[in-house]
């Protein structure tokens, strides 16, 4: 039986189709988000569909998860990013045991138990600081991608300290490092250690490995070893990061029915 | 009209009253339909509250929302009245002990930009104050104090000090600064009695060097006689006695109403009328009396729907226990609509729901109950109750709530997150609740909902 699952997060909706048979994953696909984030995540789902030459009948469950989740309104049920990153994590890599996902807008740090049962978590409150919303400041700042942003921190030899813990704030230390002559490369690398220094904040006590970084951030280089530096131990980026909410958003709409029947 | 057992939001609420009146109701004096205190009082969030519909429940709101105005009536009568500050149950116990005087709690001032969506700009006149956003929303009380619209000025305004946050210490130095004159009481920071120290047992299974018990006796000893002063009468043992017999009284009714609403199977009463009704055991809403009478018809509301199987919430709904009061009331209600019920609650005066000895001598006993405030003591001292509370209660996951800028303990949740955890491993979460938290909904709806999720994945092994 085929699923699917719906991630409509603050930057990009993210769609998967799974088969529950085949224990496989069919399509995946994302688009940017926009105000009207039912038609943008129906035209994504359609044409993964398309993709995949199914048709909307086929499929027997969808449930929408992410910040916009109630929007998605064709879904069958919603469910909350962390209980759909923590089933998309485990179902790639079951060993995990720690995931931190870093969004456009909020972090998490979810502890799994065995079999991949959610133990505890937290979440950021309402500050950008430890979230993607800060790359985006700076990559808007210096008039460059995500991409372009990623080479620069891996070019890095001496991170910027990064003071303040405001992104407000932060932008105007940033303007101020690179008056100084400071070079990109660094300044890039010290917002990521200083995202990453907000993340280990949340995270507290409860870090236990294996940690999995996901989440769209996870793509930016770099990011994985200021999580690592911070957190002292080993950080892996989950396969396909940014896909692991409508993954498991998709793996539970199979899991749900078949509890039903 | 459906009468069984539900939520109401104020619309209904205005149908439901009405019919009410048709059926008979009787109320008390400030009795009236809920909608009068949006439009009399501009308590524009009533709009987006969900309210038990029982009579009892209707009598709670009004008693609260109607305080301002009874301690004005009161004054009126002759009545003198006392400010009672940073005192979650205490002194209001020896001011009531006395004729003619009633105590009220001006840093419940804090509720006020909430409950008038700041349409009463009491926060933003504080900053002007010199008293800004990094303060505890207490500092509402700053600019209530000078502009006279809320509460009435009181005849004499009593203070505790000493092992209390920073930001309420600054606020009440700032007020004493405006020219509202304070009379200061000490309270020290309790510790475990030292080794051979003599020692003494305080309410809450607690200890305390029996030095800082009698540091404290006298401390209070000092309030009653100035106490007496403005009553002119003296607070005698007897007459003390009798004031901690009737506040006894409120808190053995408290304790019966928890008790039964929170291990009946499912919930008889919502999160928020309970939230509430426990506030009143820290002043009795400025009435002790009443305060009893509004207790009495919620319990024995409870009981009859107890008996009639008839709850609000449904019985699969996930046991919460919530640590700490919400600035913004909608987050009570937040909880319910996502699955969760309150099981048990720690609203940082649990030592006002204790029963004051009543075998010792009345000062001593007072003093005894005081130093059990958990906001005096280490914040181990109150994880450890939480979780014998939790335990009690069979809780699946703990919501602790922060103030913005409240700093009584600044690692508190972490503290108490952790005991929690290691004690008996069930979720918790931390959310930070600001006075109107409207714009953050979608984000404290996500984590509720989460936790909600996580308890009930954790009943299935």
């Amino acid at each position: 039986m085929i699923y699917a699952g719906i991630d409509a997060g603050s930057r990009s909706i993210k769609a998967v189709l799974f088969d529950t048979e085949r224990n496989k994953i069919l399509a995946s696909g994302l688009t940017d988000q926009g105000v009207e984030q039912e038609r943008l995540a129906t035209e994504l789902f359609e044409k993964l569909l398309k993709d995949a030459g199914l048709e909307r009948s086929h499929v027997s469950g969808i449930v929408a998860t992410g910040y916009g989740r109630n929007a998605i309104r064709f879904a069958d049920t919603t469910i909350t990013e962390i209980t759909c990153h923590a089933r998309g994590v485990h179902w790639l890599v079951p060993d995990a045991r720690t995931i931190i996902e870093i969004g456009g807008q909020d972090s998490k740090v979810i502890s799994l138990e065995d079999g991949g049962r959610v133990r505890d978590f937290a979440m950021n409150d309402r500050c950008a600081a430890g979230t993607g919303r800060f790359l985006e400041m700076v990559a808007s700042r210096l008039n460059m991608n995500w991409e372009k942003l990623s080479e620069l921190a891996c070019q890095s030899k001496k991170p910027a300290i990064i003071s303040n813990m405001c992104v407000v704030f932060a932008e105007t230390e940033i303007i101020g490092l690179l008056a100084d002559g400071k070079p990109l490369p660094d300044v890039v690398a010290g917002v990521q250690n200083s995202i990453a220094t907000r993340v280990s904040a949340l995270a507290g006590r409860f870090v236990s490995p294996p940690v999995y970084f996901t989440g769209g951030v996870a793509l930016q280089a770099g990011m994985a070893r200021a999580l690592e530096e911070v957190l002292a131990c080993p950080v892996r980026v989950a396969p396909q990061p940014q896909f692991t909410g409508a993954l498991g958003a998709a793996v539970l709409a199979g899991e749900r029915n078949a509890a039903k029947r | 009209m459906n009468t069984a057992p539900r939520k109401l939001n104020l619309d209904e609420w205005d149908d439901r009253y009405e019919q009410l009146r048709r059926d008979g109701l009787r109320e008390s004096g400030y009795g009236g339909p809920l909608r009068r205190h949006v439009v009399r009082e501009k308590d524009f969030r009533l709009q987006q509250l969900q309210f038990d519909n029982s009579p009892a429940a209707l009598r709670l709101w009004n008693f609260l929302l109607t305080e301002n105005e009874r301690l004005h009536q009161a004054r009126a009568n002759g009545d003198k009245i006392v400010g009672t500050m940073k005192d979650l149950g205490t002194v209001p116990v020896m001011v009531y002990a006395l004729p003619g005087l009633r105590a009220f709690y001006p840093d419940g001032a804090w509720w006020t930009p909430c409950l008038m969506e700041c349409s009463d700009k009491l926060l933003q006149q504080a900053e002007a104050m010199g008293i800004d956003a990094s303060f505890c929303p207490v500092r509402a009380m700053l600019p209530a104090f000078e502009n006279g619209e809320h509460f009435p000025k009181p005849d004499l305004l009593i203070c505790s000090t000493g092992a209390v946050c920073d930001d309420f210490s600054a606020i009440a130095q700032r007020l004493e600064h405006l020219g509202h004159s304070i009379f200061w009481w000490e309270i020290p920071r309790r510790r475990e009695p030292g080794p051979g120290e003599s020692a003494c047992v305080l309410p809450g299974n607690l200890t305390a060097p029996k030095i800082q018990v009698d540091c404290v006796r006298t401390e209070l000893q000092r309030v009653g006689e100035a106490l007496g002063e403005l009553a002119g009468k003296t607070l005698d043992d007897d007459c003390l006695a009798a004031g901690i017999r009737a506040a006894n009284q409120v808190r053995r009714l408290l304790d019966s109403l928890r008790r039964t609403v929170y291990a009946a199977p499912a919930a008889p009463l919502p999160a928020l009328e309970m939230l509430v009704a426990e506030m009143l055991a820290i002043h009795f809403c400025s009435d002790r009396e009443e305060t009893i009478a509004v207790l009495d018809g919620l319990l024995a509301e409870v009981q009859t729907r107890i008996r009639q199987n008839q709850f609000v919430i449904r019985a699969d709904a996930v046991r919460i226990f919530w640590v700490n009061p919400v600035a913004d009331l909608r987050a009570m209600n937040l909880l319910e609509e996502l699955g969760g019920r309150i099981c048990g609650s720690d609203y940082m005066f649990t030592h006002a729901l204790d029963l004051i000895p009543e075998n010792l001598p009345p000062l001593e006993a007072l003093a005894r109950t005081a130093l059990a405030d958990p906001m005096v003591g280490p914040t181990a001292d109150r994880a450890a109750r939480i979780v014998r509370e939790c335990q009690a209660g069979r809780a699946e996951a703990v919501v602790v709530s922060r103030i913005p800028g409240a700093s009584h303990c600044a690692r508190e949740g972490e503290i108490i997150r952790e005991i929690v955890r290691q004690n008996i491993g069930i979720p918790t979460i931390e959310l930070e609740i600001p006075p109107v938290c409207d714009a953050m909904l979608p984000n404290l709806g996500s984590r509720l909902q989460a936790l909600v999720e996580t308890a009930r994945a954790r009943r299935t092994k």
